[in-house]
């Protein structure tokens, strides 16, 4: 099939059979490589993309099923505050190694940080079950969002008194 | 039906939007055709050459009713609406763990009810002995018409050929004064893999509070999720306690025969499924001590 994606806020063509996996399309027509090909079967995490607002493992969602969706890649969330404090925050804290993970980190976070922020660790660890790192030991990660958590509660604190 | 020569070579997504049109479509594509609801079973491993009828845009499938009586959930709620919806039920805690604690956070947001209730080829579903302890029924919708029956019968039906080509629609689950539902799951992780063994238990306390409508259901042991009717009739008349429940499960576990798995052998699921039962006890314990509710 041929069809159009909108992702990061603009149009995108591509030619695929249409149960090809979101992730692949983006990565292989579309030049977007921040969701990586990993396990493929929904385990990892490595490929979350958000669609309508939501992390989804794009592994497992056709193509044909995500046009006429919003999708944002990592690529996009650059653009997004809270997207980018998670970033900058993973950053300052050193949690990143090999950085396999990190797209999918980075879109559970932020979307956690925008539904249900929290210094709770078991929280963050819960909502961290499907991203799998195999490198740091997710205790920085954790750190890291509990951190950003309170700095987001503080600075909504600040513009309120301001 | 279209002849099976023309279909071949085809992948389709196809949008029915009510479940007249989606059996319809089911019938007209016969045995080339698969139904396709958050795709989360599905898409690990895409099957060419086929039609696939998308359930996204049946609005009736996604709705859910709680009334006094019963709580429907239409066959394409997802996990993590089924988990929202049922939170402050005090009777059906152990459904709404089922649905938050199955699989992982981004899973849950498309796995659908009828999804996990359709997968014959899962054995370790979470959602199935949690609604086989909630005595569910389901409604399921053929060609040949529309039929309700409980969930430990359609998990038979659901292998025949008969049941070819059909729709899950909605799950009936009764609200019953006084019943409690507890659900405990283990992995080998503390989360996110599939599940070694699962247990769900449901009771109520009689006037002399001691269990009463005992119905143990156990998954991912065997292939098939089912009951547990030895261990029912010697929970009936007990008191809610866990060393007690842990003794009567350790002397029945040969009912069971473990199923090998990557994950870990056949005796190690019979091993572990006494203290899984203690600890589906120790919540129905915790809630009966509470009034009903978790702490
Ligand atoms: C990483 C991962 C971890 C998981 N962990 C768990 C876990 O811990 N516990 C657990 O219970 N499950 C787990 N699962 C399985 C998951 O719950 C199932 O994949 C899911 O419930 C299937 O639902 P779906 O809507 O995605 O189904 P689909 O993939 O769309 O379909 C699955 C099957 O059901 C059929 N079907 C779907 N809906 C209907 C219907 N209404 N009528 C007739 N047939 C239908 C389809 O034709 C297909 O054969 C896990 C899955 C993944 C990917
Ligand atoms: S590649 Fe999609 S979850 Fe692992
Ligand atoms: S940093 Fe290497 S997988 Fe997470």
């Amino acid at each position: 099939m041929r069809g159009k994606l909108h992702i990061n806020g603009e149009w995108h063509s591509f030619h695929a059979d249409p149960a090809t996996p979101l992730h692949r399309v983006l990565r292989e027509q579309i030049g977007l490589t921040g969701a990586k090909d990993v396990c493929g079967e929904g385990f990892c995490g490595a490929c979350l993309v958000e669609v309508e607002g939501e992390p989804v493992a794009a592994c497992l969602l056709p193509v044909a099923l995500a046009e006429c969706t919003q999708i944002v890649t990592i690529e996009g969330l650059y653009h997004d505050p809270v997207g980018r404090r998670v970033m900058a925050a993973l950053e300052a804290e050193d949690a990143v190694q090999c950085g396999m993970c990190f797209p999918g980190m980075v879109m559970t976070l932020t979307h956690l940080l925008k539904t249900d922020p929290t210094t709770d660790r078991e929280k963050v660890k819960h909502a961290l079950v499907g991203n799998i790192c195999r490198c740091t030991g997710y205790e920085r990660i954790v750190s890291t969002a509990c951190r950003a958590a309170k700095a987001m509660a503080e600075a909504d604190v600040r513009e309120e008194t301001a | 039906m279209i002849p099976a020569e023309a279909l071949e070579q085809q992948t389709d997504f196809h949008h029915p939007v009510t479940v007249q049109e989606a059996v319809r479509l089911l019938a007209k594509l016969g045995t080339n055709a698969i139904v396709f609801a958050g795709g989360t079973w599905l898409m690990r491993a895409p099957a060419p050459s086929r039609h696939y009828v998308s359930l996204g845009r049946v609005a009736a499938l996604r709705q859910l009713v709680i009334t006094p009586e019963t709580v429907r959930i239409g066959a394409a709620v997802t996990h993590d609406k089924l988990a929202a919806e049922l939170q402050g039920l005090p009777g059906l805690e152990g459904l709404a763990v089922a649905a938050k604690r199955a699989a992982n956070p981004a899973i849950r947001r498309r796995a659908t009810v009828g999804g996990n209730l359709c997968t014959k080829e899962f054995p370790a579903a979470d959602l199935v002995p949690a609604l086989l302890a909630a005595e569910a029924m389901v409604k399921v919708v053929t060609p040949e018409g529309q039929a309700n029956q409980s969930l430990l019968a359609y998990l038979d039906w659901r292998r025949e050929a008969a049941a070819q080509n059909h729709l899950l629609v909605s799950v009936e689950v009764p609200q019953r004064a006084g019943r409690l539902l507890a659900h405990a799951r283990l992995t080998l992780r503390r989360a996110g893999d599939y599940p070694v063994a699962l247990i769900s238990l449901s009771a109520r306390p009689d006037a002399k509070n001691q269990l009463a409508d005992v119905v143990v259901a156990v998954g991912a042991v065997e292939d098939q999720a089912r009951r547990w009717p030895g261990l029912e009739q010697r929970l009936t008349g007990a008191t809610a306690d866990k060393a007690f429940a842990v003794k009567m499960a350790q002397e029945l576990v040969a009912d069971f025969r473990g199923r090998e798995g990557p994950e870990v052998p056949d005796w190690y699921r019979l091993h572990v499924l006494p203290e899984l039962l203690g600890r589906a006890m120790a919540q129905l314990q915790e809630r009966l001590a509470n009034g009903g509710r978790a702490a």
